[in-house]
C-alpha cells in the first residue's frame, strides 16, 4: 500500500452483493489529490453502487475504503461530509420544498458551529439553544454563509441567482442538477463525487456544465466523476475507469481505453443508452 | 407443566384470529405500500351483515359466507374506486389519511344503522367440543384456521401462478415498470382490495360468531392487532401475516401466563417496537436488501405556504387576547381553551410530522406524561402548579424522545405504526404503573392552575393564560423554523438520504425536533391535568393523537400558524355540528376525505 | 338568550336576591316553556350505546312525570349533549350549560374522567352536577354541587361477597375485574368483605374494556384452583368471559356484579352463563310496585324489550331529578339544596331513595340475589348449582 500513500482516495477490493448479484465486485482504485477520474460503463454496471460504498450510503461486504491515508470503511455519510466528501445524486435529489438558497445552505451544514460540539446530549441542546436565542455570532455566521452561496449560485449565470428564493421542486431539471453542485461546492469538499451531473442536459447546458467542472479541476478539487457522455468524459479526465457487472474491466488514459476491445464489447453487448439507470435498485 | 400447553394452544387459537385480518393487510400492502386502517372496519362491516343474513335471512352457513364475502368485496371496490384511486399521484401519506377517514364513516354508518349495542351473533356450527390440553376447542377454531391458511396457501398460489397475480407481484415491487409492461395497475389494485375485502368481512362475522358478540368498538382493536401482526411478519408478505399472527398470540398468551391479565397487550406492543427496531423489515424478510428507494418528493406536496402578512397575525392574536373583555358566552371561552390545548398539541406533532417527517400516530403519549408528571409533581412534592407544568413540559421532551427514539431508524408508514405502538405502551404503563399513577383510579383532586400564588379559575384567566403558552410556544417554533435547524428538519423530511450525506445527523435532528415537540405537547398535558383536576389512562388516547394529526393536515404539514387555525377549526366544528348529534364522527369523517382528495397540503400549505 | 356574559349573570343574581324567592316562584308557575336539563353523555364514541340507554330510561320517566302533571305543572325536558365520554368535550359542555340560564340542573357523565374533568366547572359555576353512573369514590368530593345515586361500591360490593361467600358458601374465589376505575374500587371492596366473610382470595386479574379472548387469563384461574368465580364486568365482557370459562372446561359457580343485569347478558352469553348468579338491585318479578311499574311501562314503549340495569339508573335519575325540581324550584342554588332535603323518592334501585347529606349519595341500595335459569333470570330459590 506504501505506493499510494499520496492518493486521496483508494479502495481495495471493494465488494458489494445484492442476494445473488455482485453489484461491486472486488473494485481497486486510487484517486491522488486534485486529480479527476471518470468511472463510465453501461447501465447496471455498478458504478453508483460504488458511489454509494465510498459515500457512506451503503456498506461493503469486503474490501476498504481509504480517504487521506485513513480507514472510512463503513463510516456514516454525516461523518464521511464532515471529513470533506461532498456528491451529487444520480436522479437529482435536492431538498424539494426547500429554496434554492436553503438547498445550498444545507451543503455548508457541516460548517456551521453550532452543529460542531460533538458531546453528547449537551451538544444537540447547544444546538437547539443557539438556533433559538441566536446571538450575533450566529447571526454573522448565517449571513456570512448565504453571501457565500450567492456566490457559488453565480457561478451558474442567470440560471439560479433569479430564482434564489423559490421552491426547488418547481426548478427545471437541468436547474436542479445545478442545485445539486451549488450545494456540494457549499460543503468545500475535498472530495467531489458527481453522478452524471449532466444526465437530461441539452447541449449548451452541457457544455456549460462542462466549463464549469473544467473549472473546479482548474482549481485544484479532486473530483470522481460518472458520466455518459463520452465526450466530456475524454475532455475533462485525467484517468477513466471502465465497468462492467460490477467488475472494472479497464483503466488508463482516455484514448487508451477508447479502443480498449474489452470495451467495446461491454458497451455493444449491453447498449449503450444515456438515461437514468437503476442499479442501485437491482 | 401442562399450563404451558394450554398457553401455547390459546395463544395458537388467538393468533388464528388475527391471522385473518393480518393477511387482508399484507396483500393491499404488498401492492399498494399502504397499511389500510379501513380494514378493521370492513371485518365490522362483514359481522353486522353477518348478523343480517345469519339473524335475520336464516342463511345456511355457506351461503352466510357467500354473501358476507360478496358485500364486504363490494365496499372494498368502492373503497378503492372513490376513496384511494383518486390519491394514486398525490402524497404518500393521503392514501394513510384516507383510509383513517374511511374508518370513521364506516364505523358511523354500521353504528348509525344497528345502533351501539352490541348483538349476538349465533355460531351456525354444531356445538361439539374437542378435548386439546386442558381445554377445548371447537369446530369454529377448526373453520377459523382452515380459512386463514386456506386463504394464505390460495394467495400465495394466486400470487405466484395466475396471470394476474404475477400482475400483483409485479406491480408491488414497481408500479412504474409494470405499467410499462402493460399491466392494468388499476385492475391489480381493484382485484386486491376486493380480494382483501371479502376476507376481511368474513373474518369480522366469523370471529363474531366465535365470541358470539358483534359491537361497534371491533372495529379499531382489528386493525390495531392486525398490523402489529402483519407488520411483525413483515410487511406485504402474505405467509409472514400468518406466522406473525400466530407469534403474536403466542407472546400475548405467555405474557399473561407470567405477569397476568393486564399486561397483555403491553407485551402484544413491545413485540412490534422490538421487531421494528431489530428487524425493520419484518421477521422474515431477508437480512439485507437493495438500499433504500429515493423517497424525494413524495412524502409531502410540494406546496406554496399561504403567507400571511405579521400585522395580520398580531392583530389576530390581539383580537383573542381581548375576547373575554367582550360580552362573549364561557362556553365560547372554554371552546376555545380547547383548541388552545390541542393547538400546543398540534404545534409539537406538526414539527414532528410536518417539519421533520415523522408521522406521529402516538402523540398522546406525549400529553399523558406531562399530565401525569405535573399532576404529581404538584400533588406529591407540592410543586407550585406553575413550575410542574414546565416540569410536565420537560418531561415529556426527555421521556418522550427517549421513548420515541427506536423509531428514529424507521422511513414512511413504519414511524406511525412504531409511534401507535410506542403510545399504547405508555398507556399500558400508566394502567399498571399502580405505585405511581394509581392505575385505573386515576389522580383526582389535582390543583387548579395557579400562577405566583394566584390561582387561575375563572375562564378568562384559563383562556388568557393558555392563549400566552400558546402564543410563546408558537413564536419559538416560528423562530426555530426560520433558524438553520428548520431548515435541516425540512431537508431531513424533503430527502432522508441526500440530508445524510451532507452531514446532517437523522437521531441528532430527530430528537431535537422531538424534545421541542415534547415539551409543547407536555406542557398541553400539564395545564389539562390542572384545568380538569382529575386523569386517568384513558383521558388521553388514540383519537387525540388522531385528531392531531388531522388539525396538523388541515393546517399544513410544518405550518405553525395553521396549527393554531386547524385546531380552532376541529374544536369548533365538531361543537358547530352538535345539532347534528350522533352524526358529526361520521361528517368529521367526510370532511377528512375531502380534504385529503381536494388539498392535501392543507388550508395554509406545507412549510 | 342562550348566550350570557359574566355581567348578566351577576347583574342577574344580584337582581335575583334584590327579588327573593317570592319573584322567582311567580315566574316558575307562569312560563309555559318547560324547565329544561342538560345531559352530558355519550351518543357517539365507544361508550354510545350507553348514553342510548340513558334516553330509553330518561323517556320512559319523563313521560310518568308529565302523565302525572309535570314539575308543578311545567314539563320537563332535556337537553342530550354528546361528549363521547372525552373530559374535553364535557369541560366545553359544563360550560355550555353553566352558561345557559335555562338549564337549572346537569345529569351526567358516564365516564369518571369526562364527569370529574367537568365537576370544576359546575361547583363553580354554581349548577348541580347529577352524576348518576359516577361511582368513582371521589366523584361527590369535587364539591357541593356533586350528587350522586349512582350505588357505592363500598356498599355494594359486601352485599355480592356476603351472596357469593355467606349464601353460596365460595371458599376461595378468583376475581376477574374490568380494568377501570370502577372496577378496581369494585375490586378492592369486595376482596376486603370476602376476607372479612372468611373466604380466600385465589387470584384477580384486571382485564381492559376492549379484550374479547379471556382463554389464558382462565388458564391462570383454573391454575389457581379457586371454587368460585367472581364476575366485576358489565354484560358484553361478563357474557364472554362465562362462555369461556365454559369452553375451557372451568365449572366452577360463576357469581357476577350487578352491572351484568341485562338482557343482553343472556343473549350473549347463551348457555354458558346458565346457572350464573348475581346481585341486583331488582329484577323480573320483583314485587315492589315502583318496579312492576317501571318493568311494564319500558316493554310498553320500546316494543317489549326488557330494562337493564343502565336503564334503571337513568330512569331512576330522571325520577329524582323531578322529586328535587318539585321542592327546589327552578333556582340553581336552592335546587342543589333541595338534594339534601328529599326524602323517600320512589326508586327501582334503592327502594326509597334518600341521600346522605355529608357522602352526597344515597345509601341503602335494594338487593336481590338471582340466578340464571332456562335462559332467565329468576330469584335464587337458595339450592346450590
Amino acid at each position: 500500500m506504501g505506493e499510494h500513500l499520496d492518493s486521496m482516495l483508494s479502495l481495495r477490493g471493494l465488494t458489494r452483493r445484492f442476494g445473488g448479484l455482485t453489484a461491486v465486485d472486488a473494485i481497486d482504485l486510487d484517486l491522488a489529490k486534485g486529480e479527476l477520474i471518470s468511472i463510465i460503463g453501461p447501465n447496471g454496471a455498478g458504478k453508483t453502487t460504488l458511489f454509494n460504498l465510498v459515500t457512506g450510503l451503503d456498506r461493503p461486504d469486503a474490501g476498504t475504503v481509504r480517504f487521506e491515508g485513513q480507514d472510512i470503511t463503513g463510516l456514516s455519510p454525516e461523518r464521511l461530509a464532515a471529513e470533506g466528501i461532498a456528491r451529487t445524486f444520480q436522479l437529482g435529489r435536492v431538498f424539494g420544498n426547500l429554496s434554492v438558497m436553503d438547498n445550498v445552505l444545507i451543503g455548508a451544514h457541516t460548517r456551521l458551529r453550532a452543529v460542531k460540539p460533538a458531546v453528547p446530549v449537551i451538544g444537540p441542546l447547544l444546538e437547539l439553544g443557539l438556533a433559538l436565542l441566536r446571538p450575533s455570532s450566529v447571526k454573522a455566521e448565517e449571513e456570512r454563509l448565504r453571501e457565500e452561496v450567492k456566490a457559488i449560485l453565480a457561478r451558474f449565470g442567470e440560471r439560479l441567482l433569479p430564482r434564489i428564493d423559490q421552491p426547488a421542486y418547481s426548478l427545471s431539471y437541468a436547474n436542479r442538477r445545478r442545485v445539486e453542485i451549488a450545494r456540494a461546492l457549499a460543503l468545500k469538499p475535498r472530495l467531489l463525487l458527481l453522478d452524471e451531473p449532466t444526465a437530461g442536459m441539452n447541449p449548451t447546458e452541457t457544455a456549460e456544465m462542462q466549463a464549469l467542472v473544467a473549472e473546479l479541476k482548474a482549481k485544484g478539487l479532486t473530483i470522481l466523476l460518472i458520466e455518459h457522455k463520452l465526450e466530456m468524459v475524454m475532455r475533462l479526465s485525467d484517468r477513466v475507469i471502465v465497468m462492467d457487472e460490477g467488475k472494472k474491466i479497464a483503466e488508463g488514459r482516455g484514448e487508451e481505453v477508447r479502443s480498449d476491445p474489452k470495451v467495446i464489447e461491454a458497451y455493444l453487448g449491453h447498449g449503450l443508452t444515456g438515461t437514468a439507470e437503476q442499479e442501485s435498485a437491482a | 407443566m401442562s399450563s404451558w400447553l394450554d398457553y401455547t394452544i390459546n395463544g395458537l387459537i388467538v393468533g388464528n384470529v388475527y391471522a385473518l385480518v393480518a393477511v387482508g393487510l399484507a396483500l393491499i400492502f404488498g401492492v399498494s405500500r399502504l397499511i389500510n386502517f379501513a380494514q378493521g372496519s370492513i371485518y365490522l362491516v362483514g359481522a353486522y351483515i353477518g348478523w343480517v343474513a345469519v339473524v335475520q335471512l336464516h342463511t345456511p352457513l355457506p351461503l352466510t359466507i357467500i354473501v358476507v364475502a360478496a358485500a364486504a368485496a363490494l365496499v372494498g371496490l368502492i373503497i378503492e374506486r372513490f376513496g384511494l384511486r383518486p390519491l394514486q399521484n398525490s402524497v404518500r401519506i393521503a392514501p394513510l389519511l384516507a383510509t383513517i377517514g374511511i374508518s370513521f364513516v364506516l364505523d358511523q354508518l354500521v353504528m348509525l344503522t344497528f345502533s351501539p349495542n352490541p348483538r349476538a351473533l349465533p355460531s351456525q356450527l354444531p356445538d361439539v367440543r374437542f378435548q386439546l390440553g386442558g381445554g377445548t376447542i371447537g369446530p369454529l377454531d377448526l373453520l377459523i384456521a382452515g380459512v386463514g391458511i386456506t386463504s394464505a396457501l390460495l394467495l400465495f398460489v394466486f400470487l405466484r401462478y395466475s396471470k394476474l397475480g404475477w400482475a400483483v407481484r409485479a406491480a408491488s415491487q414497481d408500479r412504474d415498470a409494470a405499467m410499462q409492461m402493460g399491466v392494468d395497475v388499476n385492475r391489480v389494485n381493484q382485484a386486491v382490495f376486493g380480494i382483501a375485502a371479502a376476507l376481511g368481512g368474513v373474518s369480522g362475522m366469523l370471529v363474531g360468531m366465535y365470541y358470539n358478540q358483534i359491537d361497534t368498538a371491533m372495529s379499531l382493536q382489528a386493525t390495531l392487532k392486525g398490523v402489529v401482526a402483519e407488520v411483525v411478519g413483515g410487511a406485504g408478505n402474505v405467509p409472514g401475516a400468518v406466522i406473525g399472527s400466530l407469534l403474536l398470540g403466542l407472546v400475548e398468551s405467555y405474557g399473561v401466563a407470567v405477569f397476568g391479565t393486564s399486561y397483555r397487550n403491553l407485551f402484544a406492543f413491545l413485540l412490534l417496537v422490538v421487531v421494528l427496531v431489530l428487524r425493520p423489515n419484518g421477521l422474515f424478510a431477508s437480512a439485507r436488501q437493495a438500499p433504500p428507494e429515493p423517497l424525494t418528493g413524495t412524502f409531502i406536496a410540494p406546496s406554496r405556504p399561504v403567507r400571511i402578512p405579521r400585522w395580520a397575525l398580531a392583530v389576530a392574536a390581539a383580537g383573542f387576547a381581548i375576547l373575554p373583555l367582550f360580552p362573549v358566552s364561557f362556553y365560547v371561552l372554554q371552546t376555545l381553551i380547547n383548541a388552545w390545548l390541542l393547538g400546543m398539541l398540534a404545534l409539537s406533532l406538526t414539527l414532528v410530522a410536518g417539519t421533520i417527517g415523522q408521522v406521529s400516530l402516538g402523540h398522546a403519549a406525549l400529553l399523558a406524561i406531562g399530565a401525569y408528571t405535573s399532576a404529581l409533581l404538584s400533588l406529591a412534592l407540592s410543586v407550585p402548579v406553575g413550575l410542574a407544568v414546565i416540569g410536565g413540559g420537560l418531561m415529556s421532551a426527555a421521556l418522550g424522545t427517549l421513548l420515541i427514539s427506536p423509531s428514529f431508524r424507521l422511513r414512511g408508514h413504519y414511524v406511525s405504526i412504531a409511534t401507535l405502538a410506542i403510545g399504547e405502551i405508555v398507556s399500558l404503563v400508566i394502567l399498571n404503573w399502580e405505585s405511581v399513577t394509581r392505575g385505573p383510579i386515576g389522580i383526582s383532586g389535582i390543583p387548579p392552575l395557579s400562577l405566583f400564588g394566584y390561582d387561575l379559575i375563572s375562564p378568562s384567566s384559563v383562556y388568557w393564560f393558555s392563549l400566552a403558552v400558546i402564543v410563546v410556544l408558537a413564536l419559538l417554533q416560528g423562530r426555530l423554523l426560520t433558524s438553520h435547524l428548520g431548515r435541516s428538519f425540512r431537508a431531513i423530511r424533503d430527502d432522508d438520504i441526500a440530508a445524510r450525506a451532507y452531514g446532517l445527523s437523522l437521531n441528532r435532528y430527530k430528537s431535537l425536533a422531538f424534545i421541542f415537540g415534547g415539551f409543547a405537547a407536555g406542557v398541553s398535558g400539564g395545564i389539562a391535568a390542572h384545568l380538569y383536576s382529575y386523569i386517568n389512562h384513558e383521558t388521553f388516547n388514540t383519537q387525540q393523537s388522531i385528531l392531531a394529526l388531522t388539525v396538523v393536515i388541515l393546517g399544513g404539514l410544518g405550518n405553525v400558524v395553521g396549527a393554531i387555525v386547524g385546531s380552532v377549526a376541529l374544536v369548533g366544528l365538531p361543537e358547530v355540528f352538535r345539532i347534528a348529534a350522533e352524526y358529526r364522527i361520521l361528517i368529521y369523517g367526510i370532511v377528512l376525505l375531502l380534504l385529503v382528495r381536494f388539498r392535501p397540503q392543507g388550508l395554509l400549505g406545507t412549510i | 338568550m342562550s348566550n350570557i356574559d359574566r355581567r348578566t349573570l351577576v347583574k342577574g343574581s344580584l337582581a335575583a336576591m334584590m327579588a327573593g324567592a317570592a319573584f322567582s316562584r311567580a315566574a316558575f308557575a307562569q312560563s309555559s316553556e318547560p324547565i329544561l336539563l342538560g345531559v352530558s353523555g355519550p351518543l357517539t364514541g365507544p361508550n354510545a350505546q350507553y348514553g342510548a340507554q340513558w334516553k330509553q330510561g330518561f323517556d320512559l320517566a319523563l313521560d310518568e312525570i308529565h302523565a302525572a302533571g309535570g314539575i308543578n305543572g311545567r314539563k320537563l325536558a332535556y337537553q342530550f349533549e354528546d361528549s363521547q365520554s372525552d373530559p374535553r368535550q364535557s369541560v366545553a359542555i359544563a360550560q355550555k350549560f353553566v352558561s345557559d340560564p335555562r338549564i337549572v340542573m346537569e345529569l351526567g357523565d358516564f365516564s369518571s374522567p369526562a364527569s370529574m374533568a367537568a365537576s370544576p366547572i359546575y361547583q363553580r359555576g354554581g349548577l348541580v352536577q347529577f352524576g348518576f353512573t359516577n361511582s368513582h369514590p371521589d366523584f361527590t368530593k369535587g364539591g357541593d354541587f356533586m350528587w350522586s345515586t349512582s350505588v357505592s361500591q363500598a356498599d355494594e360490593q359486601p352485599l355480592l361477597a356476603s351472596y357469593a361467600v355467606k349464601r353460596l358458601g365460595l371458599k376461595k374465589l378468583a376475581v376477574l375485574h374490568l380494568n377501570t376505575d370502577w372496577g378496581r374500587t369494585s375490586r378492592d371492596h369486595f376482596v376486603k368483605a370476602a376476607k372479612e366473610y372468611g373466604a380466600e382470595i385465589a387470584v384477580t386479574e384486571g382485564y381492559i374494556a376492549e379484550e374479547r379472548d379471556f382463554r389464558s387469563t382462565l388458564v391462570r384461574v383454573r391454575d389457581a384452583n379457586p371454587d368460585g368465580l367472581i364476575l366485576i364486568s358489565y354484560y358484553s365482557d361478563g357474557a364472554l368471559i362465562a362462555r369461556q370459562a365454559r369452553q375451557v372446561g372451568l365449572k366452577q359457580t360463576i357469581c357476577a356484579a350487578s352491572s351484568v343485569y341485562s338482557p343482553k347478558f343472556l343473549e350473549l352469553g347463551g348457555e354458558a352463563v346458565e346457572d350464573v348468579h348475581l346481585g341486583t338491585r331488582y329484577f323480573p318479578e320483583d314485587p315492589r310496585p315502583e318496579v312492576k311499574k317501571f318493568i311494564a311501562g319500558f316493554k310498553a314503549k320500546y316494543n317489549g324489550q326488557e330494562p337493564d340495569a343502565f336503564n334503571a339508573y337513568s330512569y331512576d335519575a330522571m325520577n329524582m331529578a323531578a322529586a328535587v325540581l318539585k321542592i327546589g324550584g327552578i333556582d340553581r342554588r336552592t335546587i342543589r339544596d333541595a338534594f339534601a332535603k328529599v326524602k323517600d323518592v320512589s326508586s327501582v334501585i334503592f327502594g326509597q331513595a334518600t341521600f346522605d347529606v355529608e357522602s352526597r349519595r344515597v345509601k341503602g341500595a335494594m338487593n336481590a340475589e338471582l340466578v340464571v335459569r332456562k335462559g332467565q333470570f329468576a330469584l335464587w330459590d337458595g339450592k346450590p348449582t
